[in-house]
């Protein structure tokens, strides 16, 4: 029922709105109840209270009170509105859309509203909603031009070009006069218009509006950019040879420009022919200045042969005699080609007989053997390159090279890099941390510290190491404010560290934390629907509703995500892991029955023991930071980060669902990330898990589509042959399906015999050999000292990231200590600095203090 | 969270927009506002725009629901059985309106949409 207040009410209920509108939220809960004392169940009111609440923080309470004020009045737009606003704040935009919509039809005059409803469908992307609401919008003010900006955006991200150009056009045909100059927003929107005429494929069109706009545009390089593109793609090479000349002229180290140059002149690299046209084309730029570089590096892109090793000796020897450290990081792209490669080496190990020249270094005060220098350090990044690897010649370079400057941070770093590579992560990080030590202002170096201490598997210290350039009054301390700056590299290197050091449930906590910051990452994009429409910058706006619709292919993302989906299916494998682990320093397996229960036992009471200290520390953080922030009378209204509630991830470990956990990963990753043959592999791992028999078929013959021959593949044909054959309960028409679908899906028999071929035929890939052990353990689990025995021999083909990986397939079958260390013996005598297999720092599992 | 409990008529109002037929005047007046919105769109020219009186936001306004083209008469009339769909809910993980969608792409031969789902190119 609609229910009226007396006019005193009146005047307090909008004292209330303005009262929470300024964020004063004490009072106006006060002025709320004054209210509500008078009037009980007043629904507006009892609404705007929730808000409030709301706003402090307190959501449950909020929504109970929202949901009563529904009850007490639903004919009242703003009931519905609160709650959808209430919807909103917990991100479920679905039911706020609904509630916007009930609150709509019960006053669609209100422009606060529709605007909300609008913001809420474009982040939805509710194409056909959004300009419905959109249009209502324009309809209620056609005189502003971003209502009109407003649609036209809405129907270019639909799809429908024409009707979005049309929009723009009809309101640049409404105005009296032409706008100023100075007139931003018009700007843009003129550059907007002529975006969407050129993506109409309407290229003549475009040019013809581009030149319209030309003149008094202000966003000049977008214009000269876009022109030149637009003549390149009408064929007026001349004209676009003249823009992309002046573009050059602009900017001569952008690669692009000098791109569209070569094709604005039809010169083709791949044509003989063409190539002296090219290099007399870089030469003229090349000599316009001598700092140049683009026009001098493009060029060993396309020579080959004599011209190259010309061409490249110049390169080289101009950059190592300025001793630029970056040398290598140019060059390297070109050692793809395998000849470009050894000229190359030829060059640079020539340069070492090169004497120094005194007159030069005198006359600027230079170290004298500066070209030795970066020379060497260039033959140390050489061998460190994974094509070119020869880490015993890598080592010996950064050590003369050390010798030369031994103060040099980015020599010493260089040398922790050979080490890392040897598998030497104790010593690599020992050395990363001297190098930090010596110049502790110095960011990059202690990041690179701290991820090198991770690499040895000490947490603890690379936090330490962090801190110290972390907010750490922040709620969390350090972690707590790298969370915070979203610092995604630490967040996965952590994880993956707790990983190896079999601590499942702090590494799903980064896991997970990867995945918010996704999801924080496109909540973001919020803000951007209402400012940048408001402040006309279309373009920036639509580049980024189109970036947000991909963001979770980035390779942080899937990198986290097939991380946690291997732990939830080990999870889901081996329930027991989620429990207390038994120190890693006894030998688990030698213990009988009794004895187990007791050790079990014993590591629960620690594990407890452990929590509580760690949960009275928490306590005493908290008042201490509590007493801190009173000590600074923060404003009490202010939000209150709260403290994580489950900081060991020990909630996430003991879920009884984790395939169901691992879901919205599986998703995300096969939509966004498909064509990597890892995710397919993750997908499978769940679905044949969940018994989802034709999803696990997709991922597989995607997989088999992407490479057929990948190590991983064999085993889960083989776990597909056997799940389907212990699944009769098919549908028919699933059965239809598996059959047209089958053709890559080894026959029911001759399993064990098929996997004894693989492995014979394989028999000097380490990985594929693992992936036929797998399957015969699968097939047959009491195989185990057998396959125990044969990656043993499989060492003589290994590489040392095989052997890591086949020292983790030990961990996972439960071997024995005395199998793993006979392993690690034998790999240590094939790759004697290797303590990466011995685990680096916290070596035995859980064995920390 | 859609199944806390509320009032049964207000659940249903905010689940379906085309809900039952308004009680007040107000409510009637709304719905017609927005089935009004739904009947444009049948002329499909957009170049009428360009007519339009340099001054007249008037008619530009008028022009607008001239605008949108985009009509979806165009869309194929499918049976689809709804043992079906919540087969290919059920096996492929679909929401219900995609394996509707993915069925209607296929005849309605949920053999051929499953083959088809599971062989999709990368």
């Amino acid at each position: 029922m609609p229910q009226t207040l007396s006019s005193k009410d009146q005047a307090n209920f909008r004292s209330l709105v303005r009262l929470y509108e300024a964020k004063q939220y004490k009072k106006a809960i006060k002025t709320a109840d004054q209210i509500l004392k008078k009037n009980a169940n007043h629904g507006e009111t009892e609404a705007m209270k929730a808000l409030t609440i709301n706003s402090q923080g307190n959501q449950e309470e909020a929504f109970a009170l929202g949901k009563v004020a529904l009850q007490h009045d639903m004919k009242s737009h703003i009931t519905w509105h609160v709650y959808g606003i209430l919807w909103r704040s917990v991100k479920n935009y679905d039911e706020a859309i609904r509630a916007y919509k009930m609150a709509l039809r019960i006053e669609p005059e209100s422009a606060q509203i529709l605007r909300d409803l609008a913001l809420l469908q474009v982040q939805m992307r509710d194409y056909q909603g959004h300009i419905q609401s959109r249009k209502l919008m324009l309809q209620a003010k056609p005189t502003l031009r971003q209502n009109w900006t407003g649609l036209a955006v809405a129907h270019h991200i639909a799809g429908e070009l024409k009707a979005a150009e049309s929009m723009l056009e009809t309101y640049e045909g409404t105005l009296k006069q032409q706008p100023s100059r100075a007139d931003s927003e018009h700007s843009e929107a003129a550059l907007y218009r002529n975006m969407i005429i050129e993506e109409e494929g309407d290229n003549e069109r475009a040019l013809e509006h581009l030149n319209s706009i030309k003149k008094t545009n202000l966003d000049r390089t977008a214009v000269l950019e876009v022109e030149a593109r637009l003549l390149l793609k009408l064929g007026r090479l001349e004209e676009a040879e003249k823009a992309y000349r002046g573009l050059v002229d602009r900017n001569n180290e952008y690669r692009a420009y000098f791109e569209g140059l070569e094709k604005s002149m039809g010169l083709d690299r791949a044509k003989e022919s063409d190539i002296p046209k090219l290099v007399e084309l870089y030469e003229s730029y090349a000599s316009k200045s001598e700092r140049l570089d683009a026009a001098r590096r493009i060029p060993l892109d396309f020579l080959e042969g004599e011209r190259f090793e010309k061409a490249a000796d110049a390169y080289l020897q101009r950059m190592l005699r300025k001793g630029v450290p970056s040398t290598f990081t140019n060059i390297k792209g070109l050692y793809a080609d395998e000849s470009k490669r050894k000229i190359i080496i030829k060059l640079v190990e020539g340069y070492l007989s090169i004497a120094p020249e005194k007159s030069e270094s005198e006359s600027n005060g230079d170290k004298p053997d500066r070209l030795r220098e970066s020379t060497l350090f260039y033959l140390n990044q050489h061998y460190n390159y994974h094509i070119t690897r020869d880490l015993d010649k890598a080592l010996k370079y950064v050590e003369e090279v050390i010798k030369l400057a031994p103060k040099n941070i980015v020599y010493i770093q260089a040398k922790a890099r050979v080490l890392k590579h040897l598998g030497n992560v104790t010593k690599a990080a020992e050395i990363m941390e001297f190098a930090r030590a010596s110049d502790e202002k110095d960011r990059y170096i202690n990041t690179k510290a701290a991820k090198y201490q991770l690499r040895n598997n000490d947490n603890d210290r690379a936090v330490k190491t962090m801190s110290k350039f972390t907010r750490n009054e922040a709620v969390g301390g350090a972690l707590g404010d790298l969370h915070d700056m979203q610092c995604m590299w630490f967040l996965t290197e952590d994880g993956e560290a707790y990983v190896r050091r079999g601590k499942l449930g702090l590494a799903l906590k980064r896991f997970k934390s990867i995945y918010d910051i996704f999801e924080t990452w496109y909540e973001d994009q919020f803000d951007f629907h209402f400012f940048s429409i408001r402040k006309g910058a279309v373009r920036a706006y639509m580049d980024l509703l189109r970036w947000e619709d991909h963001i979770r292919d980035h390779p942080f993302f899937s990198r986290a995500a097939i991380n946690a989906i291997n732990i939830y299916c080990q999870l889901y494998d081996d329930p027991s892991l989620a429990g207390p682990q038994v120190n890693g320093s006894i030998d688990f397996d030698k213990l009988d029955a009794n004895e187990k229960k007791k050790a079990l036992k014993k590591a629960k009471k620690e594990q407890e023991k452990q929590e509580k200290v760690e949960a009275e520390r928490r306590e005493s953080e908290r008042k201490a930071m509590l007493k801190s922030q009173k000590a600074q009378k923060k404003d009490p209204d202010a939000e209150v980060k709260q403290a994580d509630a489950d900081p060991n991830g020990k909630k996430l470990l003991e879920t009884k669902t984790p395939l169901d956990d691992a879901t919205p990963y599986v998703n995300f990753l096969l939509e966004f990330a498909p064509k990597n043959i890892e995710s397919q592999f993750a997908g499978f791992d769940v679905f044949v898990r969940k018994a989802k028999i034709l999803l696990a078929l997709k991922c597989i013959q995607a997989a088999h589509q992407i490479n057929p021959d990948h190590p991983g593949l064999h085993e889960r044909l083989t776990r597909f042959r056997k799940t389907l054959d212990a699944s009769e309960s098919s549908n028919p028409k699933v059965a239809q399906v598996i059959k047209s679908c089958i053709s890559i899906i080894p026959a029911s028999s001759g399993l064990s015999e098929a996997n004894e071929s693989y492995l014979t035929k394989h028999k000097s890939s380490p990985q594929h050999i693992y992936s036929a052990l797998r399957t015969r353990a699968f097939l047959d689990p009491s195989s185990k000292a057998q396959n125990e025995k044969e990656l043993l021999t499989s060492l003589d083909h290994a590489s040392l990231e095989d052997a890591i990986d086949g020292l983790a397939l030990l961990k996972r079958w439960g071997s024995k200590e005395d199998v793993k260390s006979k392993y690690v013996d034998a790999a240590m005598k094939k790759w004697s600095e290797a303590t990466v297999l011995s685990g680096g720092a916290n070596a035995s599992a859980g064995a920390e203090r | 969270m859609a199944s806390e409990p509320q009032p049964s008529t207000v659940h249903e109002g905010a689940d379906n927009e085309d809900a039952p037929v308004p009680t007040n005047a107000e409510d009637r007046k709304t719905a017609a506002a927005m089935s009004n919105l739904e009947g444009r769109g049948d002329e499909d020219d957009s170049r009428n725009g360009k007519h339009v009186d340099a001054e007249a936001l008037g008619k530009a306004m008028q022009s607008l629901s001239v605008e949108s083209g985009a009509d979806k008469a165009a869309e194929k009339k499918v049976k689809v059985e709804a043992v079906d769909v919540s087969l290919l809910v059920e096996q492929l993980e679909l929401s219900k309106i995609k394996a509707t969608e993915l069925l209607k792409a296929h005849e309605g031969d949920a053999v051929k949409a499953m083959t088809a789902f599971v062989m999709a190119a990368v």
